[in-house]
């Protein structure tokens, strides 16, 4: 795995580990992790990763957008590894750019 | 998380900016997304309305009612006017002053009405989605959902069977439900609520959407809502239920844009919903309170 993305999953993991408190699992979170059967994550858990998300990087992630695609029936299927390449991926654009639209 | 200090409480929000804020024009209003009772979180609107929303151009707000979500669950104060109190301190603090555009799902609707009857002035429109402005006869039927619900939950068995139907994570939430139920003063305190007059309610001028789900209990309060607001547009969406919108949000996306240019004049040429239709064969939420 590149350096960048395995500092991405590094952080993310920390966030992760933030939202769920003491539901947090103990297990590895690899970029293969299921939000929902994997880490136990409701949709709000999910919604408080994003707060986080944009704390941490700004506007430049668009989690809502990139979540959007989603929906509330299919975003217990997202991986880890999903949202990964989504953050270094606007990351690398920078702001402005919609890195979101169309990632599915 | 992003949390506000609003009304003696903690709140958890969330701000999406609009996506387009160069757009000519005047400013558009704030949306402001209220998710229903009981088992229901800002979770609901933020994975089917908000991001469309910001896309078309709102500043779009979103929270978890006290004692919901990541918000603050203080033992009392659950009654309608905590609730309007509530959402006055958030836009206020939030920094809200121009004209807002509520939503609210199930008794989030009914919170948007009363904001309505309190400050009809800064209200743009009001979409509800299985809802009703707080009539007696609508909160009489709160109080009897909530009722069922908190007695329901701590029968032996009751989360065991939820988990075996739904699974582990609709069995959490269901025990926070039930906590919520048992370590609050909302079962009592919600059904003596003060309610706004009828001629409080009736005053409104502003554009009114409500969607139904033509297989819910609900749908029946179309009658009673638009002989107390005849301006009120009501569809009803076939084959859905009191779930409608975390069910069908496509539908409900098309409704509320298709309402917001034709009655609002807030048309928008951006392709605002998202094409994601899944079919619908889960059962109703069972937990779910008005």
């Amino acid at each position: 795995m590149p350096a960048a993305q395995a500092s991405t999953l590094a952080e993310l993991t920390e966030m992760i580990n933030a939202v769920l408190g003491d539901f947090a699992v103990d297990q590895v979170v690899t970029r293969d992790t299921t939000f929902q059967d994997d880490l136990g994550m409701e949709s709000i858990d999910v919604v408080s990763l994003a707060g986080r998300l944009q704390a941490r990087y700004g506007d430049t992630v668009n989690f809502a957008h990139f979540v959007a695609k989603l929906d509330l029936t299919t975003v217990g299927d997202l991986r880890v590894g999903q949202l990964v390449d989504h953050i270094d991926a606007s990351l690398a654009a920078g702001p402005g750019d919609e890195v979101g639209a169309g990632s599915r | 998380m992003t949390v506000l200090r609003a009304n003696g409480i903690t709140l958890h929000t969330q701000r999406l900016d609009p996506v387009d804020p160069s757009r000519d024009g005047p400013a558009r209003p704030t949306a402001v997304l209220i998710h229903g009772m009981a088992s229901d979180t800002m979770a609901s609107w933020y994975f089917t309305l908000a991001e469309p929303l910001a896309r078309a151009g709102f500043p779009t707000l979103l929270y978890d009612l006290r004692g919901h979500g990541r918000s603050e669950r203080p033992a009392t104060g659950y009654a309608l006017d905590d609730f309007v109190d509530d959402l006055e301190a958030l836009l206020a603090g939030s920094g809200v002053t121009g004209p807002i555009l509520l939503f609210g799902n199930s008794f989030g609707g009914t919170i948007a009405f009363g904001y309505a009857a309190r400050r009809p002035e800064r209200v743009a429109g009001v979409v509800a989605v299985e809802s009703s402005p707080p009539t007696p006869e609508w909160m009489r039927r709160v109080a009897e959902r909530l009722h069922r619900v908190a007695a329901r939950l701590p029968q032996e068995g009751a989360l065991a069977g939820i988990g075996a139907r739904r699974g582990p994570i609709a069995a959490r939430r269901a025990a926070d439900t039930g906590r919520f139920l048992a370590d609050t003063s909302i079962t009592e305190e919600l059904p003596a609520s003060r309610l706004p007059s009828t001629e409080a309610l009736a005053a409104l001028r502003c554009p009114v959407l409500c969607l139904y789900g033509a297989r819910s209990p609900m749908v029946d309060l179309a009658d009673a809502v638009r002989d107390l607001l005849p301006q009120t547009r009501v569809a009803v969406l076939p084959d859905q239920r009191h779930s409608v919108l975390v069910d069908a949000p496509e539908a409900v996306r098309r409704h509320v844009f298709a309402w917001l240019t034709e009655q609002c004049g807030l048309g928008t040429t951006t392709t605002a919903a998202p094409t994601t239709g899944q079919p619908d064969d889960r059962p109703p939420h069972p937990t779910t309170v008005p």
